[in-house]
């Protein structure tokens, strides 16, 4: 009984003493994610937006994409850009190809999440704005986005959570975050459980104050509902 | 209603793909007329109105508004021409004053607070003045249906198009809408209605139109058409009704 409470207070210690030392890799988790989530939806909307002009050519162009995308792992989409770009003369900072890559994988998803919501907006709500006299462009940003919007955040949701999970990829191209400094860790002290523990709990902490936010927005956007 | 016209229907045909929906209208509509539109299910009744503004694009023909055949110009049209939908189809995620506002807003660039006086008028016009700051979720159809109008209105249309107006209310509710379009009828206001209120279509109508099969198979007063009709189809249509 005594060793089985001594173990876990060993376990605590190692915890307890890591947990600080992971704060500056948090710091990256949350810049990678934030960045990724920001980039990725402004990158997502604009891909929509080309979607949506119904010109061939366009059209053609981001359904190759987001087939790419999510035809291929994220892992060889980060290794392509970081190893395989400046093969091209494309060369970036660790950071910055983290960046691009996760905006560039989580704005194909964002952008048929958008397109999805768009669809799911009634045809009468276009009739109704073109009955007042409105155009494309006015119907479009007065009446349908703003229900789209509304309609996406659920799905919106899961994809910002997936992408703070996805930026502990980014340790592949050697960027020090939560996990890879986890790893560093372990590596030192040939303890991984205590260590995997305060990784585990970081990312937990993010997406719960992730989520809850969320949640808020949700409840926000209820208030025309009966 | 005078001896103007303000619309002109010159043999209008529309097609669903193979399916001949309206074969050859013909109609000339005078300023301030209220025309009541009948007829059975599939005849072409929401179609016919739904081409005069464009939502549906007919396939020969013209719409001659205020002596200018229509091109491609349909979003100006339909700053001239209001319309007021079975489904209200209100924008759920604005207020009822924004429901109202937007359209002079957006399309007129009227100013934020001459838009809302406006909105205000037209509300207490349907009688609705203390719902301004409520969603449309939570009022019933028949109130729906009268912002719809309001905001309809708020355009200042020349002409006012309503498709089936009462057809998705409760019966308790219909009587709230029929009395704002008959006001409006008083007002000199030229309509176009299709509807399934024969009773109503008889009081407030200059003229009824009976379509069947995409055409116009019979048009009068509305004691020619209710009291003494001669069309076959439009004797069975309303033997079937009374």
């Amino acid at each position: 009984m005594t060793i089985f409470i001594e173990s876990i207070m060993a376990f605590f210690e190692v915890a307890i003493k890591f947990a600080p030392k992971f704060l500056p890799a948090v710091a990256l988790t949350l810049q990678l994610s934030f960045l990724s989530i920001l980039l990725g939806t402004v990158f997502g909307l604009f891909v929509m937006l080309l979607k949506l002009t119904r010109l061939k050519v366009l059209e053609k162009i981001t359904d190759v994409y987001i087939s790419i995308v999510r035809g291929t792992p994220l892992l060889l989409q980060l290794y392509f850009i970081f190893y395989g770009l400046p093969m091209l003369g494309l060369e970036f900072d660790s950071f910055t190809s983290a960046v691009i890559g996760l905006a560039f994988h989580s704005g194909a998803y964002i952008s048929e999440i958008f397109r999805g919501a768009i669809n799911g907006v009634h045809y009468g709500q276009e009739e109704a704005g073109k009955a007042i006299g409105m155009n494309r462009l006015q119907i479009f940003y007065y009446i349908t986005l703003p229900q789209a919007v509304k309609q996406a955040i659920p799905a919106l949701g899961n994809q910002f959570i997936i992408a703070v999970k996805d930026s502990s990829l980014a340790s592949v191209i050697t960027i020090t975050e939560t996990m890879l400094i986890a790893r560093q860790f372990v590596a030192a002290t040939y303890n991984p459980f205590p260590i995997l523990f305060v990784a585990g709990c970081y990312y937990y902490l993010i997406i719960s104050l992730l989520s809850f936010g969320l949640r808020d927005i949700e409840r926000r956007l209820k208030v025309n509902e009966r | 209603m005078n001896d103007k016209i303000i619309l002109k229907i010159n043999n209008l045909h529309m097609n669903f793909g193979a399916l001949e929906v309206l074969k050859g209208i013909n109609l000339d509509v005078y300023e301030g007329e209220v025309i009541s539109i009948i007829g059975g299910s599939g005849s072409g009744k929401s179609t016919l109105l739904r081409c005069i503004n464009g939502l549906e694009r007919k396939n020969k023909g013209d719409i001659i508004f205020e002596g200018k055949a229509v091109k491609r110009d349909y979003t100006k049209l339909r700053e001239r021409i209001g319309m007021v939908f079975q489904h209200f189809y209100l924008f759920p995620h604005r207020k009822i004053i924004d429901n109202i506002s937007l359209g002079p807003r957006v399309v007129k660039h009227t100013s934020k607070e001459e838009a809302k006086l406006q909105a205000r008028k037209l509300l207490e016009k349907v009688g609705l003045e203390d719902k301004e700051n409520v969603y449309p979720a939570m009022i019933s159809g028949g109130q729906k249906q009268r912002v719809a109008i309001a905001r309809a209105l708020a355009m200042n249309p020349d002409i006012m198009l309503f498709d089936e107006p009462t057809s998705a209310l409760d019966p308790e509710l219909v009587g709230e809408v029929l009395q704002v379009i008959q006001q409006l009828a008083k007002e000199g206001m030229t309509m176009l209605i299709v509807t399934h209120e024969m009773g109503f279509a008889k009081e407030v109508s200059d003229r009824v139109i009976f379509l069947s099969e995409g055409q116009i198979a019979e048009m009068g007063t509305p004691e020619e058409i209710f009291e003494n009709p001669q069309n076959e189809n439009l004797k069975r249509f309303i033997q079937s009704i009374y």
